[in-house]
């Protein structure tokens, strides 16, 4: 299945979330296994039902710093992308005919927000300039504009599959040969509104979300982006890239259920998992751990056992989960290009993060949740990263290990 | 509160919130199962339900209330709103 | 790349609904508007108040023959207009609604999503509060709510894509339905656009200066190309195609509507957030490139379905691209939007009523053309002998997408 396409290679990584700006310190604060999960800043949750997230923190704004003039999301995106541009080495010109492909699925909602209430109370200044950022395309756009890239640019936005659709979106532009080198994952920006439609939902844990667990609430949302560079194989090689890791396959599904619950059969979940591993050319036997959806909602967090308690078979008790939202929030739109980058993280040190939380996992759940501490891996060689969202959306992306000559 | 809240006011809320065509409210029958069978309503109805309860009636709805028993039909979603209704806001039992 | 067919087309608008309805409605050449009322008070004062919507006699359109009003309870117009055309566009490819054992997938693309939804979320916790935010409302206010919802309805079990890419957005979705198929993945997808256009939306869009103010006689025309452009009409609705491997479509006896031929993706990093860059030399040079690479010259191409909407830098930009692409050895021009509107309106299902032998009135005469554009809209139908037709969309904010249709 994969022998004739060129192989997908992650050469750069970039991060900003709860645990700060940086891949650094995201790694960090994976370790050290403690949520960064506290009250949200930029706007008063004191009126909503829950009042927690994790919030991501701005670069400060330098004197004419033309980043200074974009959205939240917009400029989380952009200092994700700079960050893997320059992990990875790469050089203004050959960013030329890159591509980027994100998710997002606030965009610029947070500032739209502000732009209303200005509107309703008939402010002469409204910021209308802000306002073209208030379309989900909005992070992904700025960082084609500020890296000057003229490849294919599309933004995805699918709810919480947003970058993961963009990730597999990315893998077969550069598998078909489109563009050599693209910036990959997702951003977003939490909003008011969004904050208070999940609370519609009661989705959401008054306290930091605790998936997996018998008494789990709901979820933690989050802020923030991460983005992969990705470039072709032949592209890496001839300008001798380290790489570090592989963008093996991806594989996506659609429940065609309900527009906010899971079908309890939980066959959209496996099926995606199932098509991302065929994908990669890998059987479920060979996947070292999984970086869940896993939300902490009940329902979801069901659905998604019994996908993967299907895939795996009985060796489910010997592939460890997680939860990356545990510990920094889901980034919504941006969760699967920050999970991607834990899934890389995960395999270049071969270690799986814990999932926030003291307490046991569900035994009725029947899976080995990392909880505790980091797991170390003895041989890491095939990671999986799930998104399920709203609507009935899955897709899976698979990462494998870069192969070491 | 003298005045409970009729259960016809239930339906003419249960019918405007969750949009139902075609629906009468004076056609819903007092025991009929809201969710699953009779009316055929789901979760995400529920929760709209809720919200509009909530404004309608000013009292609140905790995450365990929204089950099928409070929710399992129009005489029992009324019967809620009446006893919620009946302490008045401010004062806690045993005041 | 397999070959891939579009065998199906559903298409909803301010023309009504249909290719016939849309057939017509370029052939008369101008959009039919309706007012937006606008209780809240977001427009300014003397601000173009109409645009091409959903809607006849002051009614919304008659959706029902495609929309049962039980499931169409919950959604918003958007879902509405998305699964009407996704069911239209099935009935018209001569498939059942009922899905059987090929894997369905679904693409699409919005601009706006559900706009009015969103406003009504967000006064309503301006005014009572966030815990009063509405479920229905949340859950239908994502951009991917019309695929969701065509999934559900199709039982659509395959991949669901929603691109949101502003102008270019139509064409990118069907880019992606076209690869999804192609890839044998999935054996039909439904790939399209929805856009609502709101009051909030349009006021936006008025105080932007994006908007084509109305002639004395009240109606809209945007001139694309036009010396006097002002900017485009905005349109809401629905396009869906189904799009089929060429072997599967004559294996079942299907109609062919087009073949998609070639595919371009590229970005103009000179755009503005909310307007039109000047990087057509850049964007010409792309496309000729990507061409060149699937076999085909500039020469191949019999005539192009332009995206100029009647706005003053992205039909500059249009033109820019198409001179940079042509030269002196330009084809017929068509500029469909001036009459379906932009946004939800699009020009694809323009483009393939035209494959399928309907004319488009000249929307701007010759001397209402921009003499510094270069560029002028063809009278009439395709002519007889065009096979290859460029469709071509630029969004501000920089995206760009083309595809070459070949007659069947």
């Amino acid at each position: 299945m994969s022998g004739t396409r060129p192989r997908i290679f992650v050469t750069g990584l970039g991060a900003v979330t709860g645990f700060g700006a940086g891949v650094a310190a995201l790694a960090r604060g994976l370790r050290r296994g403690a949520p960064a999960i506290s009250p949200v800043t930029t706007f008063d949750p004191g009126a909503h039902r829950t009042q927690l997230a994790g919030m991501a923190p701005l670069p400060p704004q330098r004197e004419g710093d033309p980043a200074a003039r974009l959205g939240r999301g917009e400029r989380f995106a952009v200092q994700a992308a700079e960050e893997a541009i320059v992990h990875a080495g790469l050089g203004a010109a050959e960013l030329t005919a890159a591509g980027v492909f994100f998710g997002s699925s606030n965009g610029g909602l947070l500032e739209g927000e502000a732009f209303f209430r200005r509107l309703r109370r008939r402010e002469r200044r409204l910021g209308l300039r802000q306002v073209a950022s208030h379309q989900n395309n909005g992070p992904g756009d700025a960082v084609a504009r500020r890296f000057q890239c003229t490849g294919p640019v599309l933004t995805c936005s699918s709810a919480c599959t947003s970058a993961n659709m963009a990730l597999a979106a990315a893998l077969d532009a550069l598998r078909a040969g489109e563009c050599e080198v693209a910036l990959a994952g997702g951003a977003d920006a939490l909003s008011e509104v969004t904050y208070a439609g999940f609370n519609a939902l009661r989705a959401v844990d008054p306290g930091p979300s605790r998936p997996f667990r018998v008494d789990r609430a709901g979820l933690s949302m989050g802020e923030g982006a991460g983005v992969l560079l990705l470039e072709t194989e032949a592209h890496a090689r001839a300008r001798g890239a380290v790489v570090l890791a592989e963008l093996a396959g991806a594989g996506a599904t659609c429940d065609a259920h309900h527009m906010s619950a899971p079908k309890d059969d939980a066959l959209g979940p496996l099926h995606a998992m199932q098509r991302a591993l065929d994908d990669a050319g890998e059987s479920p036997s060979s996947v070292a751990f999984v970086n869940a959806h896993g939300t902490g909602t009940p329902h979801n967090d069901v659905v998604e056992a019994r996908a993967l308690r299907e895939l795996f078979g009985e060796r489910v008790a010997d592939v460890p989960v997680t939860s990356t939202k545990s510990l920094v929030g889901h980034l919504l739109g941006a969760c699967g290009g920050l999970e991607a980058v834990v899934c890389v993280l995960g395999l270049l040190y071969r270690e799986v993060h814990p999932t926030g939380g003291d307490d046991p996992a569900d035994p009725e759940l029947g899976l080995d949740v990392v909880i505790g501490g980091v797991r170390r891996l003895a041989g890491a060689r095939v990671a999986l990263s799930n998104n399920l969202a709203f609507g009935g959306n899955n897709v899976t992306v698979v990462f494998r290990r870069a192969p070491h000559d | 509160m003298d005045h409970p809240v009729p259960i016809a006011d239930i339906k003419r809320l249960i019918v405007q919130s969750l949009n139902l065509p075609g629906v009468n409210p004076a056609d819903i029958d007092d025991d009929a199962p809201l969710f699953g069978t009779g009316l055929g309503l789901d979760s995400v109805d529920a929760l709209e339900l809720v919200v509009a309860l909530e404004k309608a009636y000013g009292i609140q709805v905790a995450d365990d209330q929204i089950g099928r028993k409070v929710f399992a039909s129009a005489r029992t979603l009324t019967d809620f709103v009446n006893e919620r209704l009946g302490t008045p806001r401010g004062v806690a039992a045993g005041e | 790349m397999t070959t891939v067919v579009i065998t199906g087309l559903g298409t909803i608008g301010g023309f009504g609904a249909g290719s016939e309805a849309l057939a017509a409605a370029l052939a008369r050449g101008v959009a039919e508007v309706s007012e937006l009322r606008d209780p809240a008070g977001y427009r300014d004062a003397g601000a173009v108040n109409a645009a091409a919507l959903c809607r006849r006699n002051g009614e919304d359109l008659d959706l029902s023959p495609w929309l049962d009003p039980g499931r169409a309870r919950r959604m918003s117009a958007p879902s509405r207009f998305a699964v009407a055309a996704a069911r239209m566009a099935l009935r018209d490819a001569g498939l059942p609604v009922e899905r059987g054992p090929a894997t369905r997938a679904v693409a699409m693309a919005t601009t706006f999503g559900a706009g009015v939804f969103t406003e009504r979320l967000l006064c309503e916790f301006l005014d009572s509060g966030p815990r009063t935010a509405s479920p229905f409302l949340f859950t239908d206010c994502v951009a991917s709510a019309p695929a969701g919802q065509i999934a559900i309805d199709l039982q659509a079990t395959g991949p669901n894509v929603t691109v949101v890419q502003r102008e270019a957005g139509p064409l990118l979705a069907l880019i992606e339905g076209a690869r999804e198929v192609a890839s044998g993945r999935s054996d039909v997808v439904l790939a399209g656009h929805v856009d609502e256009i709101g009051t909030l939306v349009h006021a936006v869009l008025g105080k932007l200066g994006a908007l084509c103010a109305p002639d004395e006689d009240g109606m809209i025309r945007p001139r694309p190309f036009g010396r006097t452009r002002r900017g485009f009409l905005a349109g809401e609705g629905s396009t869906v195609v189904v799009l089929e491997r060429v072997a599967d479509a004559r294996a079942r006896g299907a109609r062919v509507l087009a073949k998609i031929i070639a595919h371009a993706r590229a970005f103009d990093p000179t755009a503005p957030r909310a307007d039109w860059g000047r990087g057509g030399a850049v964007l010409a040079s792309m496309l000729r490139a990507r061409l060149a690479r699937l076999g085909l010259t500039p020469g191949d191409l019999d005539a192009v379905v332009s995206g100029a909407s009647g706005s003053v830098r992205g039909d500059s930009l249009e033109a820019e691209v198409l001179r940079g692409l042509f030269g002196a050895n330009m084809p017929p021009v068509f500029a469909p939007k001036a009459v379906t509107g932009e946004y939800g309106g699009g020009n694809l299902a323009a483009a393939l009523v035209l494959l399928g032998g309907a004319s488009c009135a000249q929307v701007t005469a010759p001397d209402m053309l921009d003499p510094a554009l270069g560029i002028a809209l063809h009278d009439g139908g395709l002519p007889a002998r065009a096979r290859r037709v460029l469709v071509s969309s630029l969004a501000s904010g920089g995206a760009a997408a083309w595809v070459v249709l070949e007659k069947p």
